[in-house]
């Protein structure tokens, strides 16, 4: 397996019964999406908290990554145990709002204050981490022509925020007219899917709006980026030749998991298809091979079976 | 060179105006191209003013001009999907007052103007109220832009069959009285981003402009000048278009951003250099008055 992914070749293979028991053998390390993986919205795949107690009591290593940076990680653990799966804590969840606060406390530590487009996720994290923040707080009447923008901003950080404004845009690329202030995005996914398979915007547009006002990149938390991984890595003691990381979104996850050296699994119950797998396979253009899953499963649910013995 | 020359496409902003403060001599400059029995007309990118907004500013700045001499983007994005879309049933439009004047005026009905403020849960912002005559969403400037306002355009969007035309791709918009704000090309990158599709575009360095005015006036190319103050836009659509192009220094490229083109000897790049250039617009009164 290691020795062809040095090769850059994929396997994109669907696996099931005995050689998902050789790969939960040989694996310490599980890191899972969450939307389309485990849950649904508000619903658990069926049979997923099963898996994720299971791995846990056979002593595997499980771990959340997320992109998702609408809630705060203890509101996380609601979600987790609300749908069934009651062994979760807390220090086993990464979301991009969690690390976007990481990052500005341990790795840019941030002098001054963070201008923030996201929600409460984002907040409360900052507000967790000790680092000082500002937005919302424009008079209902401000308007781009008399908006005061505040001293000592020395990081923009865009997330997904439903009460984006163009006056929350025109700020953020006043601020990033300094090139010492830091230019951060969550994630830059383009549209998430809700329970029913219709879609909304994601962070994505919003990065990509601040990025052509300002002309500058932002630097992305979230997967594909590697950092969640350091993240990890910075607590806990990781092997990334023993770890799998499991996810539904082939540009995001498996990208994720390449830069990382880590093996890929796709599961079909979310976003990508088993169509769209085998056609980056196939293609001519080698960078397409980073989205290719080393497995695919139809659902996480296939890994019960090998549990019982 | 002007001898040679019947008719003026003036750029606006950084041209003859920059914010509300015109450009010294730039009104003598059009008004003597006029007298001299030049046909002048004024072009712009910016979609926040209607043909009569934009020629009420110049006759107050003492420029010589009429509604019919203005080609400004709302007017001609109404055009444009007149024209060339030639669209049947609604738009959802994520522009200004102007733009919906505009359409109005050509007899094309919109829906989304105004402020639009979030309300209610995630389910709700998905299953948005769809207007079921909505064929096309259009975007331009818009003050007001919202998620919500790019929620409901990637919820039309959905239906592969809807259109999606932008008025112009300038990431910043000048403000009356100096300031400049994030442009057009930031509001439509995030739809675009949304829908994971690309926009058709109406404005430079897309040739439509001067397709709208050469139509309405039978302008003869080789007898055209465009003064302007961009190259990559500007200057490309005058190459385009067989236009003879005049660059002013007195916006925003320089002559060391021409000579950098000229000498890359990349064709595309090439494209972008001007026939002329002078420092100001002004430069053109003692030809004028001699």
């Amino acid at each position: 397996m290691a020795g062809a992914r040095a090769f850059g070749f994929k396997g994109c293979r669907k696996i099931g019964g005995s050689q998902i028991r050789n790969l939960l053998n040989a694996k310490d390390f599980f890191l899972f999406d969450c939307d389309g993986v485990i849950w649904h919205g508000e619903k658990a795949i069926i049979g997923a908290p099963k898996v994720v107690s299971s791995l846990i009591k056979h002593g595997k290593n499980v771990f959340f990554v997320t992109n998702n940076c609408t809630r705060p990680r203890e509101n996380y653990v609601n979600k987790f145990y609300r749908l069934g799966f009651t062994d979760v804590m807390q220090e086993q969840i990464f979301s991009s709002s969690y690390c976007s606060a990481l990052y500005l406390r341990d790795v840019a530590k941030v002098q001054g204050k963070v201008y923030v487009i996201g929600g409460e996720g984002v907040r409360n994290e900052l507000l967790q981490a000790g680092i000082p923040f500002v937005g919302d707080e424009d008079a209902p009447d401000g308007t781009i022509f008399n908006c005061a923008l505040a001293s000592d901003v020395k990081a923009v950080l865009v997330g997904h925020d439903d009460k984006f404004t163009f006056l929350k845009l025109a700020k953020a690329s006043c601020y990033l007219r300094d090139p010492d202030c830091l230019f951060l995005a969550t994630d830059v996914d383009p549209w998430h899917p809700l329970q029913d398979g219709r879609i909304l915007p994601g962070s994505g547009c919003l990065t990509s709006a601040l990025e052509v006002a300002t002309g500058r990149k932002a630097m992305v938390i979230g997967k594909p980026s590697p950092f969640m991984f350091e993240c990890i890595s910075s607590q806990f003691r990781v092997d990334p030749a023993q770890c799998l990381m499991v996810g539904d979104r082939l540009e995001t996850d498996m990208l994720f998991g390449a830069n990382c050296g880590l093996d890929t699994m796709l599961t079909l119950t979310g976003i990508s298809q088993m169509k769209t797998a085998q056609e980056y396979r196939d293609s001519d253009h080698s960078a397409n091979q980073s989205f290719v899953p080393d497995y695919v499963v139809d659902t996480i649910a296939d890994f019960l079976p090998a549990f019982e013995d | 060179m002007l001898d040679s020359v019947d008719n003026v496409l003036i750029d606006c902003d950084g041209v003859i105006w920059r914010g509300d403060q015109a450009i010294p001599g730039s009104p003598d400059v059009i008004n003597l191209l006029k007298k001299n029995g030049k046909k002048v007309f004024f072009v712009t990118n910016n979609s926040t003013k209607t043909r009569k907004m934009y020629a009420d500013k110049l006759a107050l700045m003492g420029f010589n001009a009429t509604d019919d001499d203005v080609f400004g983007m709302a007017y001609c994005s109404a055009m444009y999907l007149k024209k060339v879309s030639k669209l049947q049933g609604k738009v959802y439009l994520i522009g200004s007052n102007a733009m919906r004047q505009e359409l109005e005026k050509v007899g094309i009905q919109q829906t989304g103007v105004g402020p639009d403020p979030i309300s209610g849960v995630q389910m709700d912002w998905a299953n948005v109220p769809l207007d079921p005559e909505v064929k096309t969403v259009v975007v331009g400037f818009d003050e007001h832009f919202s998620y919500m306002k790019l929620n409901r355009a990637l919820q039309y969007l959905n239906n592969p069959d809807c259109l999606l035309v932008g008025t112009n791709t300038d990431t910043r918009l000048p403000l009356e009285g100096g300031k400049a704000v994030p442009g057009t090309g930031c509001i439509l990158k995030a739809v675009e981003t949304a829908a994971q599709r690309q926009a058709q575009t109406v404005g430079k360095p897309n040739h439509f402009t001067y397709d709208c005015v050469a139509s309405q006036f039978g302008l003869d190319s080789a007898r055209c000048l465009m003064v302007v103050d961009r190259l990559d836009t500007d200057i490309l659509l005058g190459s385009n278009c067989g236009l003879k192009t005049l660059l002013t220094l007195t916006g925003v490229s320089t002559v060391a951003d021409a000579e950098a083109h000229q000498e890359s000897g990349c064709p595309e790049r090439v494209g972008m250099v001007p026939d002329y250039y002078v420092e100001s617009i002004a430069e053109l009164l003692p030809a004028l008055q001699g």
